[in-house]
Parts: C-alpha cells; sequence; structure tokens
C-alpha cells in the first residue's frame, strides 16, 4: 500500500533541473580564547548535511544550491551556534564561527517523532539525554541509561542479571491490564516487546549498542506523543542513532574491562547462632528443660539431617552467599568509524561486550554491528539506510520466585549448616532440598542459554520537491530470533533421566510510511510548518517449543539425544495498525508558537465498532524573553508552553474484543472447542488525556538552563474484566471501564558553574513529584479490596499495601502482637478486618544529580540517582529468613531477640517454626506493619575518572586523542532496605511494585578501560 | 482524496487478523469440524472440571461420614470438619455447571440444520439434553431441597431452585440477570429434557464412552428418586438396566477389577469419561487433583473410615478387593496416618490411576445404582420393604455380601436403613452419600455416629456466595447465609 503511495507521488514528479552549486566554508574558533576548535559539528538542516571541523578548526560544505539555509554549529561544552546565511548560485560564502562556552541550551534540535524540531519551537514536554552524558556508562541497554537521567521517568531494575530488562514507566502508573511500558523508537522503527525468552530476563532494547546512540528522547506530555496516537498513552522513547559528516574518516577504538559484584549482601547468623537460637526455642516452647539440652537436640538432627563437610561431627558454616554470588569479569570492545564524503556519509560500528554476573553462570554477550549510510543522489534526491545486526546471548538462571531451584532464592532458603561438595568432590545430595537444589548441581548441572538475533533496518527516501516541501518514504523492519535452551541433566532431573527444552521464537515488526513535509515562512515573520502522512505496522510473532527427555549419561546435550519427546507446542499472533497523522506548526516571529498534532489510528485489535481511534493534541508556546517589555538582563530565555492532548494505549490483548471459540482439551482424541469470550465491538483502546505546562528558562548567557512542567493525566477507558452472572457460562468481558489519575511536578535544571580554559564544573540535577490516584472501578466497587498488595481502591494509589498493625513484642513472654481493627492487641489479626492501608509500592520522588569536573585533561563525573516514597515486600526474605521452619538461614534480625521478661525488643522470643506460639498467629507467614519496608535510596549510579593524554603526547604516536578512563556503576547506596535490593519490580509490568520475590539483585561494576581517536 | 481510497482497503486489511488457537463463534456453529469440535467439548468440560470429578466424585464423602483425611493429609479436610459456621466448605460447583450447560445450549439450539446428518446432530442433541440435565440436577440438589422436602430447613416453605438456562449465550445482552426457578420448574426441566434426549437417543447403547440411551433413562430414574416419585424410579430403573444391555458383575474376579481400566473397565457403567493419562488431564492435573491423587496415591488424602469397613460382611468381594494398604504409587513408598481413619490402614481403590499418570476413566452411573434404585423405590412405592428385597438381595448376590438381614426386612425405616447401608458398602467415593441422606432429611453424623450437622441446619444447602449476588442483584441467597 504505501509503496503505492510512493509510486503515485514519485510519478508525478518534474523531471530534476540542475543548478550552479555554491559552497560554505570557514573557521571555527572558541570566542574566548581565540583557539581553534577541531571536531566541531556544523550542519544544515534544510539539506541534512553537514561537515566537522578539521584539525584547524576549518570546515568546508560544498554543492550548495542557491538560497537562505541555517547553519548549526555544535560542540561539547559550548552552546550551539545557529545563524542564517544566504548562498548566491555558484557562490562560496565565508562564515567564520566564534563558540561561547555553556551547557547545552535551547538551541539543540531535538527528534520528536517524524520530524527533528529546534528546541525554542518546542511546545510540548520532552526530555533529551545526549550521547555525551551515557556513552561512558557500562550498561547493556537503553533503559538502564534513562535510569535518573529524565525527569518523570522511573526505571527499576526488574532484574539485576547483565542483559536484564528494566521496569519503565513515564509519568506514572497508567493502566492495570494493559501494558505499561513506553513506545521505543529506534531512528523511526518502532520496537516490538512480544516473544521475548523465558529463560533469562532480557529486553529488545538490548540489540542496540548504547555507544551507537545520539540521543534519547523521551516524549513525556499528550501534545509531544500523540503524534504515536494509540500507542503512546504510557510515552514514547526516541533513540537516535550517530551519523557520519562528511570530512576525514574519524575512527575510535574502545577497550574495557572490569569486574562485577554484588552491590550489597545480607548479614545472615552463622550455625553456632543457629543452633544457640534453637536451643532457646526448644527452651521456651517447653520441650527441653534447658537451653543447652535444645541445643543438643537440634545439633544431633542437623549432623543426621545435613551431615558433616569432613565427617568429623562438626556442622558447617557454610556462607552460600558467597557461592552464589560470585564475582563475574567483564569486557567490551568497540570501534566506529565515521565521516565520508559530500554525497555519501557513513557510520560504521562494531562492538564486542562479555559481561559475567555474579549469579552462578549468568552471563551476556553481544557482538554487533551498525552501518548508517547517507547518501544525496542530487540535490532532490538524499537516501539514507540504517542497519543494525547484533546477536546476544545470554546465560540465564531462574529469579523471581519462592523456588527451591533458583540461585537467587535458594541464597535465602539454603542452608550453612549444609555444603556443595562432598570430601570427594561429588555433589553433596543432603542440602536443604536434595541433590536437584543443591546450588553447585544447579550452577554445573543446568544450563539456560538464550540466543538472541536481531535486526534492526530502516531504508528513508526524502525527495525535495521545491523549497518548502519534501516527501519521504520509509520502510523499517524489527526482526528478532530467540532461542531459549534449557538443559537438565541427568543428575539435575534424575526423575526423567536428564532433559532438554528447546524453544525457537520469531517476531516480526515492519512499519512502513510516507510523510509530506512542509515549510514555508510568510512575510518574513510568519512560520508555518509541518508533515502529514500515512503509517501500516504489522508485529507477527510465532513460537515453537518442544521438550525431550531421558539422555543417556553426559555425553549430549541436544533434543536427538533424547529418548522421549514430551512437548511439542508452537503457535502464532499478530497485529495490524493502519495509521493517518499530521503535525501543523504555526509561530510569529518565533514568538508566539502553536502547534497541532493529530493522529487517526485503526487496529486490528480494536472492536468491529470502534476499529479508528482519534487523537488529536493541541500546544502552545510563548516567549516571553523575546517581548519588548520583558528586560531581565540576566535572563536569556523565558519560554511558557502550555498543550493539551489524547493518547492510547492499544495493548490490550491481540484478539480481545472478539467473540470466540478456543480449543480446550480433547476428547478421545478429537479436539474440542468452547466458548471462552464473548464479543465486545466497543472495545477500545485506553485514553490517555492529559494536560502539561510548562516553564524552559536559560539565564546568564545559557550558563544556567532547565525546565518546570506540571502535569494532570487522566486514563479512561481503563480495561477491567466487568463480572457477568456466572450462569450465563461466562465470568466476565473485558471492557473500557475504570479511570485513573497521575499529576505531577517535573523540574530540570543544568549548569556551567565555572568555566574557565583549564578548569570546569558542570552540574546537572532532575527530581519529579509524582501522584497516582484510582478515580473509577468496575461497578463503582474496589477490586480486591482486601488484599495485602493487590488492592485496588478509588481513591488510592495503585500499589497499595494493606496489613495489620504490628504492635511489638509482648515483653512477659514474647508474643508478638499486632492491632486489630479496634486499636487492641490481638495475637491473631485477620487480613480482611484488621488490615490498615499502610504504605504503597509507588516511587514518588525520583530524579538524579550529576557533577561534572574537568581539569586540564581529567574529567571526574559522578552521577547519583535516587527514588523515594516506595514502600515493599520482600516476600522470600520475609517467610524464608526469619524463622527457622525450613532450616534456611536466619537474618540477623533475629539477634534481636526477646530472651526473658521485660525485654523490650524488635524480634520475639525464638521459635522452632512459625506456629511455635500458642494461641497466636504464625509469626512466619503473618503479615503486618512489620513486614514492609521503606525501598526508598539514593545510589551513586556511575562515577568516572577519565584522563586526556596532552595532544604534544599524541602527536608524536601520530593519534588524535587518547583517553583513559576508571568507572563504577552503583558503587555506594544510601538505603534503610535491609534485604538485597531496594530496586522493587517484579517485572517489566508489574504495576504495584510493592513485592519482591528473589529477585536478581542488582550488581556493582567497576571497569578501566581506554579510548583511542585516530 | 488519495489516501482516502488506500484506506478504504485498509479496514479489511486490520480485521483480516485471526486468532491462532480460536475461532469465531458462526465458524463452531457452522461447519461439521466445529460441530464435532463442540460435541468434544461436552466431555472435555466434564474431565477438566473438579465439580464433575473429584468433586463430584469425593467430596459427598469427605463431607458425611465415609472417608476422613489420614494423620497428615489436608485435601478435602475441610469438608471433613464442621466447627461453628467457619472453616466448612460445602458442594457446589456452580461454574463448571453453568459452563457445560453454556456448551449444550449451543448444541441444542445452536447449530444450524444440515451442518452435520440429522441423525448425528440429533444423537450430539440427544447427549446434550442429558448433560444439561445431569448439570441442572448437581446443582438444584445442592442449592436446594428435594421436591416436597420444602419445609425442611429454618424456612417453612423454601422452594428456591436454580436460574434455569436454555438458550445459548452467544452474545453480552443474553447474560442478562435472572431470578432463581423454583425447585419444581428445575425438575421439569430436567424431566423434560431426559424425556427429550431418550427419544433421540434411543438404541445408542454399546459405547458407554459418550451418553447412552440407558443413561438418560438411569438418570431419569435418580431424578424421580429424589423427587420421591417412587413408581416412576422403580420403573425407570428396571427399563434403564434393561436397554443398558448390562449386568451386575457377578465373579469375584470381576468385582476385584471392574475399576481397572486394564481388566474390567466398568463393564457396570452406563456411561464413563475416558481420560487419555497424556493429554487429558482431570481437573487439571492427575497428579494433584485427580481423583487418585485424593484417594489412592499422592496425597492419599481421604481414606475410608473404619465405620465404613465395619459395614461389610465377611466374604464380600467388595471389602476384599476395593480397598488397600495405604501406598503412594506416585513415590513407591507407604503412606503413614490411614490407620488413624481405619485400623487396617487402607485406602479405597475405586481411583486408583491405574491408566498411568494417576488417570481413571470416571464412570457416572453403574448398573448397581440402578438396582439400588429400583430396591428403594419400589419398597417406598409399595410402602413394604418386600417389594424391594429382589433387587437388593440380587445385588448382594453379584457381591458375595449375604443375605438381607432379617431385621431389614422388619418396616420401612429399618428397610431404607439397610439401602443406606448397601448404598455406602456400593458407591463409596462415587458422589452419592451426602445427597442421599439430604434427600431423606437425615442429619450429617460423623463415623463415631456423632452429630455433624443436623438435617434441619441451614447449611444443608449451599451458599450462593456474596461475588455471584453481587454481579447479579436478582440472585437470592440461600438462608441465614445472608
Amino acid at each position: 500500500m504505501t509503496k503505492r503511495i510512493l509510486y503515485l507521488l514519485f510519478a508525478s514528479l518534474f523531471p530534476v533541473t540542475i543548478w550552479a552549486q555554491g559552497s560554505i566554508t570557514g573557521t571555527i574558533t572558541d570566542a574566548q580564547t581565540g583557539e581553534t576548535i577541531p571536531g566541531a559539528n556544523v550542519y544544515i538542516p534544510e539539506l541534512e548535511r553537514g561537515d566537522a571541523s578539521d584539525v584547524d578548526g576549518v570546515y568546508n560544505i560544498a554543492n550548495i544550491p542557491e538560497g537562505s539555509y541555517t547553519l548549526t554549529v555544535t560542540y561539547v561544552g559550548y552552546s550551539t551556534h545557529e545563524q542564517t546565511v544566504q548562498v548566491g548560485s555558484g557562490q562560496t560564502v565565508v562564515v567564520n564561527i566564534e563558540m561561547q562556552m555553556g551547557a547545552i541550551g535551547l538551541d539543540e534540535l531535538v527528534v520528536s517523532g517524524y520530524a527533528s524540531v529546534n528546541k525554542r519551537e518546542l511546545t510540548g514536554s520532552i526530555a533529551s539525554v545526549s550521547s555525551e552524558e551515557i556513552e561512558n556508562i557500562s550498561l547493556q541497554n537503553t533503559e538502564g541509561l534513562l535510569q535518573g537521567r529524565a525527569a518523570g521517568v522511573t526505571v527499576t531494575s526488574a532484574s539485576g542479571n547483565p542483559g536484564g530488562a528494566f521496569r519503565v514507566t513515564i509519568r506514572g502508573n497508567g493502566s492495570v491490564n494493559a501494558a505499561t511500558e513506553p513506545l521505543y523508537v529506534v531512528d523511526g522503527v518502532p520496537l516490538s516487546f512480544e516473544g521475548q525468552s523465558t529463560q533469562a530476563s532480557s529486553s529488545p532494547l538490548n540489540a542496540i549498542n548504547p555507544s551507537d546512540i545520539e540521543s534519547i528522547e523521551v516524549l513525556k506530555d499528550a501534545a509531544s506523543a500523540s503524534i504515536y496516537g494509540a500507542q503512546a498513552a504510557a510515552g514514547v522513547v526516541i533513540i537516535t542513532t550517530k551519523r557520519g559528516r562528511a570530512g576525514a574518516t574519524q575512527i575510535t577504538a574502545r577497550a574495557e574491562t572490569g569486574v562485577r559484584s554484588l552491590a550489597r549482601s545480607v548479614d545472615y547468623v552463622s550455625t553456632p547462632e543457629y543452633l544457640d537460637y534453637l536451643g532457646e526455642a526448644r527452651f521456651f516452647n517447653g520441650t527441653s528443660p534447658s537451653i543447652e539440652a535444645g541445643r543438643e537436640v537440634y545439633e544431633n538432627f542437623f549432623i543426621d539431617y545435613f551431615g558433616t563437610p569432613n565427617n568429623d561431627g562438626v556442622l558447617a558454616d557454610y556462607d552460600w552467599q558467597d557461592f552464589i554470588y560470585e564475582e563475574g569479569a567483564t569486557q567490551k570492545y568497540n570501534i566506529t568509524a565515521s565521516g565520508g564524503s559530500e554525497s555519501t556519509r557513513f557510520y560504521l560500528g562494531g562492538g564486542f561486550e562479555d559481561t559475567q554476573g555474579t549469579a552462578l553462570n549468568s552471563d551476556f554477550t553481544r557482538l554487533n554491528l551498525r552501518s548508517n549510510v547517507d547518501h544525496t543522489v542530487n540535490e532532490r534526491f538524499n537516501t539514507s539506510v540504517n542497519i543494525n545486526l547484533s546477536r546476544s546471548t545470554q546465560f540465564g538462571v531462574c529469579q523471581g520466585g519462592n523456588y527451591t531451584n533458583c540461585p537467587t532464592s535458594l541464597a535465602m532458603l539454603e542452608s550453612r549448616m549444609s555444603f556443595p561438595f562432598l570430601e570427594d568432590g561429588s555433589y553433596n545430595p543432603l542440602t536443604n532440598f536434595g541433590l536437584a537444589s543443591n546450588p553447585a548441581v544447579i550452577r554445573d548441572e543446568v544450563d539456560r542459554n538464550v540466543s538472541v538475533l536481531s535486526i534492526i533496518s530502516d531504508v528513508k527516501l526524502t525527495y525535495r520537491l521545491t523549497d518548502w516541501l519534501n516527501v519521504s518514504g520509509f520502510a523499517g523492519v524489527d526482526y528478532r530470533n530467540t532461542e531459549d535452551e534449557r538443559f537438565d541433566s541427568v543428575i539435575a532431573n534424575s526423575g526423567d533421566n536428564g532433559s532438554i527444552f528447546f524453544a525457537n521464537r520469531n517476531v516480526f515488526n515492519s512499519t512502513m510510511n510516507a510523510v509530506v513535509n512542509a515549510s514555508q515562512t510568510f512575510d518574513g515573520v510568519h512560520n508555518v510548518s509541518g508533515f502529514a502522512g500515512i503509517e501500516y505496522r504489522r508485529v507477527y510473532d510465532e513460537f515453537v517449543s518442544t521438550r525431550g527427555i531421558g539422555l543417556p549419561g553426559q555425553f549430549f546435550k541436544v533434543l536427538g539425544a533424547t529418548a522421549e519427546p514430551t512437548i511439542a507446542d508452537g503457535s502464532n499472533t499478530e497485529w495490524r495498525q493502519g495509521s493517518y497523522f499530521g503535525t501543523l506548526r504555526y509561530n510569529y516571529d518565533e514568538k508566539y508558537m502553536l502547534t497541532f498534532v493529530a493522529r487517526y489510528d485503526g487496529n486490528s485489535r480494536f472492536g468491529a465498532d470502534t476499529r479508528w481511534g482519534f487523537f488529536p493534541s493541541f500546544s502552545g508556546a510563548w516567549r516571553i524573553s523575546e517581548e519588548d517589555f520583558f528586560d531581565v538582563d540576566v535572563l536569556d530565555e523565558l519560554k511558557l508552553r502550555v498543550g493539551y492532548g489524547i493518547t492510547g494505549n492499544s495493548r490490550i490483548g491481540n484478539f480481545a474484543s472478539r467473540g470466540l471459540f478456543s480449543t480446550a482439551g480433547t476428547y478421545q482424541g478429537s479436539t474440542a472447542l468452547s466458548p471462552s469470550q464473548l464479543a465486545n465491538v466497543n472495545l477500545g483502546w485506553e485514553e490517555a488525556k492529559e494536560l502539561n505546562i510548562g516553564l524552559d528558562y536559560e539565564f546568564l548567557q545559557g550558563r544556567i538552563t532547565g525546565a518546570v512542567d506540571v502535569y494532570n493525566k487522566t486514563i479512561d477507558e481503563l480495561l477491567f474484566a466487568r463480572p457477568l452472572p456466572f450462569d450465563s457460562g461466562f465470568s466476565s468481558i473485558t471492557e473500557n471501564i475504570g479511570s485513573i489519575r497521575n499529576r505531577g511536578i517535573e523540574f530540570e535544571i543544568s549548569s556551567v558553574n565555572i568555566n574557565t580554559r583549564d578548569f570546569q564544573w558542570n552540574t546537572r540535577f532532575n527530581i519529579s513529584f509524582t501522584e497516582n490516584e484510582i478515580l473509577e472501578l468496575p461497578n463503582g466497587e474496589d477490586v480486591n479490596p482486601t488484599s495485602t498488595t493487590e488492592a485496588l481502591k478509588i481513591g488510592k494509589p495503585i500499589g497499595l499495601i494493606q496489613v495489620p498493625r504490628w504492635a511489638g513484642v509482648n515483653p512477659a513472654d514474647g508474643r508478638p502482637m499486632w492491632y486489630n481493627a479496634e486499636g487492641h492487641i490481638t495475637y491473631n489479626p485477620e487480613q480482611a478486618v484488621d488490615g490498615i492501608e499502610y504504605k504503597d509500592g509507588r516511587e514518588n520522588i525520583t530524579g538524579g544529580f550529576g557533577n561534572t569536573l574537568s581539569y586540564k585533561g581529567f574529567t571526574l563525573d559522578a552521577f547519583f540517582q535516587y527514588s523515594f516514597g516506595q514502600w515493599a515486600f520482600a516476600s522470600t526474605d520475609y517467610y524464608f529468613t526469619r524463622t527457622p521452619d525450613f532450616y534456611s538461614t536466619m537474618s540477623a534480625e533475629v539477634r534481636d531477640r526477646w530472651r526473658q521478661p521485660g525485654d523490650q525488643t524488635y524480634y520475639p522470643r525464638a521459635i522452632t517454626v512459625g506456629g511455635d506460639f500458642p494461641e497466636t498467629a504464625d509469626y512466619r507467614t503473618q503479615m503486618g506493619t512489620q513486614a514492609i519496608y521503606n525501598a526508598s535510596y539514593i545510589r551513586l549510579k556511575n562515577v568516572m575518572l577519565s584522563y586526556n593524554l596532552p595532544a604534544s603526547v599524541t602527536q608524536r604516536i601520530g593519534l588524535a586523542d587518547v583517553r583513559l578512563f576508571a568507572s563504577a556503576i552503583n558503587l555506594l547506596t544510601w538505603t534503610a532496605w535491609p534485604w538485597y535490593d531496594p530496586e522493587v519490580a517484579f517485572d517489566t509490568r508489574d504495576i504495584y511494585t510493592n513485592v519482591t520475590t528473589a529477585s536478581y539483585p542488582t550488581e556493582r561494576q567497576i571497569n578501566a578501560g581506554i579510548e583511542i581517536r585516530f | 482524496m488519495l489516501l482516502l481510497i488506500i484506506f478504504a482497503g485498509c479496514n479489511d486489511i486490520l480485521e483480516d487478523v485471526e486468532p491462532p488457537t480460536s475461532v469465531s463463534g458462526e465458524l463452531v456453529l457452522t461447519t461439521e469440524d466445529g460441530v464435532n469440535a463442540l460435541r468434544s467439548r461436552l466431555y472435555s468440560i466434564m474431565r477438566a472440571n473438579s465439580g464433575f470429578t473429584t468433586q463430584y466424585m469425593v467430596a459427598p464423602s469427605a463431607f458425611t461420614d465415609e472417608t476422613r483425611a489420614r494423620t497428615g493429609a489436608t485435601r478435602y479436610v475441610n469438608l471433613n470438619v464442621a466447627v461453628g459456621t467457619s472453616g466448612t466448605a460445602h458442594l457446589s460447583a456452580a461454574g463448571s455447571v453453568y459452563g457445560l450447560i453454556n456448551v449444550a445450549n449451543h448444541m441444542i439450539s445452536g447449530v444450524e440444520d444440515g451442518v452435520v446428518p440429522a441423525e448425528v446432530l440429533n444423537r450430539y442433541k440427544g447427549e446434550a439434553y442429558v448433560l444439561r440435565a445431569f448439570a441442572m440436577h448437581t446443582l438444584v440438589r445442592a442449592w436446594g431441597y428435594e421436591p416436597g422436602n420444602y419445609g425442611q430447613g429454618p424456612e417453612s416453605n423454601w422452594d428456591k431452585g436454580i436460574i434455569i438456562r436454555t438458550e445459548p449465550t452467544l452474545d453480552v445482552a443474553d447474560a442478562d440477570n435472572r431470578p432463581r426457578s423454583s425447585v419444581e420448574e428445575a425438575y421439569a426441566q430436567i424431566i423434560q429434557d431426559l424425556e427429550q434426549a431418550r427419544t433421540l437417543l434411543a438404541g445408542y447403547n454399546d459405547n458407554n464412552t459418550y451418553v447412552t440411551e440407558a443413561f438418560a433413562v438411569g438418570l431419569l430414574a435418580r431424578v424421580h428418586l429424589y423427587a420421591g416419585n417412587w413408581a416412576e424410579a422403580a420403573s425407570l430403573a428396571q427399563e434403564a438396566i434393561n436397554i443398558s444391555g448390562r449386568t451386575l458383575e457377578t465373579s469375584e474376579s470381576g468385582v476385584a477389577g471392574m475399576f481397572f481400566e486394564t481388566q474390567g473397565g466398568h463393564p457396570e457403567a452406563l456411561f464413563k469419561i475416558v481420560v487419555d493419562p497424556n493429554t487429558e488431564p482431570i481437573a487439571g492435573s492427575n497428579v494433584n487433583e485427580g481423583l487418585a491423587a485424593f484417594t489412592s496415591s499422592q496425597w492419599v488424602s481421604q481414606v475410608p473410615t473404619q465405620k465404613v469397613l465395619d459395614l461389610y460382611n465377611e466374604g464380600d468381594y467388595r471389602r476384599e478387593h476395593w480397598y488397600q494398604p495405604c501406598f503412594n504409587s506416585q513415590q513407591g513408598t507407604p503412606v503413614g496416618g490411614c490407620e488413624d481413619v481405619n485400623e487396617p490402614g487402607v485406602s479405597t481403590n475405586k481411583w486408583n490411576g491405574d491408566k498411568g499418570n494417576l488417570a481413571d476413566d470416571i464412570p457416572y452411573m453403574r448398573v448397581a445404582e440402578l438396582y439400588l434404585i429400583w430396591a428403594e423405590a419400589a419398597a417406598k412405592a409399595a410402602n413394604s420393604p418386600s417389594a424391594g428385597a429382589e433387587p437388593l438381595q440380587a445385588l448382594k448376590d453379584a457381591r458375595n455380601a449375604g443375605s438381607i438381614p432379617s431385621e431389614a426386612l422388619a418396616n420401612i425405616d429399618a428397610f431404607e436403613d439397610e439401602i443406606l447401608n448397601e448404598r455406602i458398602r456400593e458407591l463409596i467415593v462415587e458422589g452419592h452419600r451426602f445427597w442421599d441422606l439430604k434427600r431423606l432429611g437425615r442429619d450429617i453424623r460423623h463415623p463415631d455416629g456423632s452429630i455433624k450437622m443436623f438435617a434441619d441446619s441451614y447449611r444443608i444447602l449451599a451458599p450462593i456466595g456474596a461475588s455471584a449476588r453481587a454481579v447479579n442483584p436478582l440472585l437470592e441467597e440461600n438462608p441465614v447465609y445472608n
């Protein structure tokens, strides 16, 4: 279809005319020192071409047709320079440019979806993160890079394993039953999150090497995001990769190595302390006459139960945390080349990374190639091709559940009295949960291999019809193949005599669009610009999985070697979307700006009667500082922005609107079909309506810049299952009912504090406050109203935690006490009655701050990220490390226990099992406010020290630049959270974020490396 | 303009997306494959739901005095106890009942004529009528009192039955709120369905893996027995025996092997559901939720009480062969704790998982039950024990169980006692005990004879539940539960 349009448009064009060509050339210098600046980027947006200044600061852009152009010059640490240049036919214009030092200001270009906009003309709320800020950080994917760097974007690690996923929300939780992650667009290609691995936590963004990224833009408000219509309600993240500029080829090589270790460990009591505890427990519950006697009973029992490592009757005191979380090595190599001629520019990047995680054998490797090529065919025709190929592998580990075969839970569940190997080197079969759950067996006898092949590629053709009008055609593909392999040796799975599971998943995600772009200025002050386009997107994903059991000994790890197939499974699903979209901008004298954006989306997921949705937005800006009456010397720029718009969340399930009969088992070999879902022809998207008011400011010649934004976002038409009378044969129907509101304030500031020739000091800071409230639920009734962590209540935020209030330990007898609903002491609280609305799992204050200090060749950068307001329940730690029920570890919390009448303690008297107290709730499982911990934290996310060798040295060895650096990620964390990791998100779509279950904790990484530019 | 033209065709592209393992209702009801798949669902839905399998068979025993949880086991332990008004469950499987009814309704009035040959469709419809009646009866006996017993509970005339649905739910508008009908209306619908079905199924009796004509007639006998229509029940029971072409197993080996699919394979069953151990799990998982998992392996949770074992005479084949020492065949280890429930420490092996993977075929009515219905109904119709002696003695003879004790023939009440005892001996863990006591207005007792629940207790009826009533305000709760 898109092809047809392109054909029609192109067929109707005039033949190409040749004009006499001019050029622009000049020298770029520092305004204060007069020194030349090599490597500055000079760019003509109208031609989408430019050059980089050479070692003498000279640039040259040739083959410029007659006309008026904007010349944009950018260089790190300087304000962007912009000026209009008139080029006559065949004329060479000399433009020498003096660059002013300053923070990144309002002059930079911002990618805003289908087009770039000068930040000055922006009317919506967009957060930008540039390559300078992120390219030195050793993280595997883009989501991690955003953490703390864009106000209003909350990023939480869902798994600390290298390449693991992050939960990303933009401006709060916007859905209950549809997807909550933002739309990611890489160079115009929207990414698919379908069909991911089940063997390791992973992200499709792992395909993109962070060092290839030029900038990340987050479209936060509806006014900017509505250009993506029904896909944009959760915000849009636009990733733009680096491009080449005409000029000498620049080659950069970078090598880096480091170690990864557990960011925080937890203190567990030793075996002697454990025995003391149990001795006390027997004494207090009356089963032993003295503590010593009780201790002896248990010691003998455990010697029998666990054995002893040297068969000498001395119980082990083994530190499983050390065994499970070993240090991992990381190495990373990148090489890039960019440059090209006037007509053809290129950026080539290649990278290899191997990062070992801490938990057992967890590991991530990525080999990637990127090739971005731009070619100017002639004055009218521009083409570009971007190809990103990546193959990543992960060695996964089981995580995120109270499983006896997950290392992350075994770090808590395995007893210090057990040990991995017997004297003869064989696996110890007497670990807490038997041979198959011995962490050494899981390390050495189970493989979870994931390999992902990803191709993200696009081609774009742009044709300039006239000075003010061009058309472009775009085709993009995001293909991902994921192979999951799980091998359990005969030792790990003796019941099946060994097993192999294999799954092959494919996602074909293609997007095609055609856009007409126009820009015209009338009477010198009325600028009208805009674009209109159509788009088609299709996402198809499929999988095949198989499992075989029965392996002949240790020799083989392929399905062909298994004796018996047990699973043959496979399926596929798809969705499609067709869209019209457009933007109309008007600005008067660069003082008053108006933008109208609209998108009309049709989606295969929507009901037959609501197939198409309309998503408009209006926004305006007023540059107050341009007014005559505004006369404040220090203030260079003050811009007020107001925007209102509607966006949708179309991720409602591919067939949620259909009336369906589904396969439902078989009878005597014949497949059964059963009525499974009633049609809802009116089922549609969830709809967000957002008002955003913002203020951009810049003062002291651009040394201080920033923005303040206030928003109110109401998400209506939320998907909920409306219960039906069960005698209908259906329990519910999915309908658009329910409403949530997110409100917040975001503040960003960056400053150049000191800027001398030898010493620079820059600071950046951002903070956002968010508030979440449920406004409407099905039938006006709360959902799961008495649930501990998953209640949805009108007037409350998502993630509410309800538990009975803890009343402490009875000093008389050491029993745990709670308060009942009447405020009286109770020993048996009842969740439904006595639970109070206690805290919630929302991170309501988040942000980051950083400082960069440069002295001569040295640069020190430290970036902190923080999160406040989140409270959570650490389920594995709570259920398994506070009592000796399962002979697992016990946290140091038990040391402060009640020992004699009169003791005022936090922990009750020692117990043999949670139910040891007479007439009292089970202390192991009874929830209360004592079980809920504050997960707020401040983290030194990234710190880096680098040194650029002086030019005198590098020139002698024939190199342009040599930089040595050392960096650390997650070096320090300040938190009151007593468990592994205060970053609580069960998975990428966890909306409650108030429970963590043996998740893979965040890791600390320390690296050093060298970067050479030739 | 151009764009509009192009996108006019785009709606088709958007609508042209089909789910991988689902199809639209039109496709199912208008194609032969679809109708065959719908028929399979009549049976797979029963197999897949505890309300027609494990709960249906085992819970009425656990709720009364036939089984108790062995020490250390927890499955259905809540049904065993009854302390105060909390901590007890009740037997009602309304969700799965209406799931089956909706599938049956699709078959009865959703399939267009001509999609499958009329003869085939008639048979399928006959099966659907029987299963709809079966589902309704399963629920009406849990929600309401039997016809005529409306004064049994705390209310003087509580005759509320179930919600009757005889049309398929094709659209959300069909899922309207309806009040409960009376028990009378429900029984009338059930009897009408079964009468209809026996015509449609006439002659289909050989293959008992699908609903048979004899099962339709036998179920009619059971329903009339519950309704106290003694004469109809007695004659229909005999008729069902005759048309089934099946007889009582009379040899020791025949009785011993009848529940083992590898041996007898339910020769007495008028209708049984076949379970493939590899692809057709009972109630989700044979190993965790299946009949054998609850009674003879895996959890070995509900084991026969001493009271049950004491009921058998010396030499009764059933005592000899339907019980075995408690053993977990899944793990190959003996299981302790049974001896706290019965002296020899045995479990019942009616559900024995001998198809592998703890799977069993599930018979819903055996010839033996028809003899018991015949005996009870004939005696009561004539108000004379001797009228029912013949079929009862026939069953006892088949099981080598001796003669009817003379005191049982003394009066009709004594005969009813003996019938109830014979029903325990014959039908333990086949889904009868609680319903027998309820329909006869008997108190529910613990194995030691102490009262668990008086016959006039409101808890004899199942609660409807607040969540169902929140959705449907017309749905009335049973007395006292409010």
